[in-house]
């Protein structure tokens, strides 16, 4: 079968049955592209994976395009890109127009108000969950712990606090470099 | 407005570091421009939850369909992928000339550390918008508490973190649940 073809495919299978966030679709990846197809070696994938996450983006897209551009060049890309983005499109699109659809009074409002709160609580676990990986000395949690309170207080958007750590990094790893 | 939703999320994709979640709160600070409340937002992230495939682009397509429709929803998916169909050819045509060594692992270690922070501040202004009916924390005087959704909240914290349910099992059982707070 075309190289573009299974590309498409394998990607709009990972994208239509992994839930929750992009890292879910690797196993299937995995199972698919290196064992059955041998399009790619496992050592290549797990390292576009972490490669794809120092990357601004979406990162298993960024990962599905660093495959796709390794087994079939550019084309190659852009079949993976489509298959991994399409069933996110499509399926929300038709949750959100049915979601609108919704009237937002009486039980449904009780039930979307549950809901709300376990949405919430994800929100918690994931942050901390990244913040186990990521806030390991002092000046990581300086700079989470001002950020999250200039937000909280509104004196400074989201945008340009990342374009600020941005900054700072660099100051910070140039500093260091001089000090050395 | 498609234009202005193309831009903005362009700039949420090449400001986003650190994935689908780090990107929420670059997401909710950019739609509640479009008029996006805490409440719709909550609902976005509980869309992602329940509807395959890769957060960032759930959340794209949903703010676009909900305040500009079809176009603009197809818009943002676009808009929100095109800094991995940039970097990837890039990286692969220049892999020699960029450094991946220790100076960007530390700039990157900023962003992260930012990233998390701005989580859980958006955590943190979701949990006072849907527990304690405040929109921002100057209008704390006026805070009443809404005891079932901060019980719940607690609660799925506790079960996700200790036995690591499915996500979509937790958020059926929730909404059940307030289906018979209702009807009690």
């Amino acid at each position: 079968m075309n190289k573009n073809m299974t590309l498409f495919k394998v990607y709009l299978l990972a994208g239509t049955f992994t839930f929750s966030g992009g890292m879910a679709m690797l196993p299937v990846i995995e199972r698919e592209l290196c064992d059955k197809l041998n399009l790619i070696t496992k050592k290549d994938l797990y390292e576009y994976t972490t490669l794809s996450q120092t990357f601004p983006g979406v990162i298993a897209l960024t990962n599905a395009c660093f495959v796709g551009k390794k087994v079939n060049g550019t084309v190659g890309m852009i079949a993976a890109g489509l298959g991994a983005v399409l069933p996110a499109y499509i399926l929300m699109s038709i949750a959100t127009v049915l979601y609108q659809l919704v009237p937002q009074d009486g039980i449904i409002l009780s039930i979307l108000g549950a809901i709300r709160a376990t949405s919430a609580a994800f929100l918690i676990t994931a942050a901390y969950s990244i913040a186990r990986y990521n806030l390991n000395n002092v000046v990581n949690i300086g700079i989470a712990l001002v950020c999250f309170i200039l937000t909280i207080f509104n004196l400074v958007s989201a945008p340009m606090l990342i374009v600020l750590a941005i900054v700072f990094g660099i100051i910070l790893t140039y500093g260091r470099q001089v000090k050395k | 407005m498609i234009i202005k939703i193309f831009l903005v999320f362009l700039k949420i994709g090449f400001l986003g570091f650190g994935g689908g979640y780090a990107m929420l709160s670059l997401i909710y600070h950019e739609a509640s421009k479009f008029g996006m409340t805490m409440a719709q937002f909550a609902d976005m992230n509980a869309l992602d939850g329940i509807i395959p495939g890769l957060i960032a682009i759930n959340s794209a397509t949903y703010v676009g369909q909900m305040y500009g429709g079809f176009w603009a929803a197809l818009v943002a998916t676009v808009a929100v992928s095109v800094p991995s169909m940039i970097f990837v050819p890039l990286y692969v045509k220049y892999e020699a000339k960029i450094n991946k060594n220790y100076y960007l692992n530390q700039i990157l270690s900023c962003i992260k550390a930012a990233s998390v922070g701005l989580i859980f501040a958006v955590a943190f202004l979701l949990i006072l918008s849907i527990g304690l009916n405040v929109e921002n924390i100057f209008n704390w005087q006026h805070l009443s508490i809404n005891y079932t959704s901060l019980g719940i909240i607690v609660l799925v914290i506790f079960i996700y973190l200790r036995y690591e349910i499915n996500p979509i099992i937790l958020i059926l059982a929730s909404g059940l649940l307030g289906g018979l707070v209702y009807l009690i």
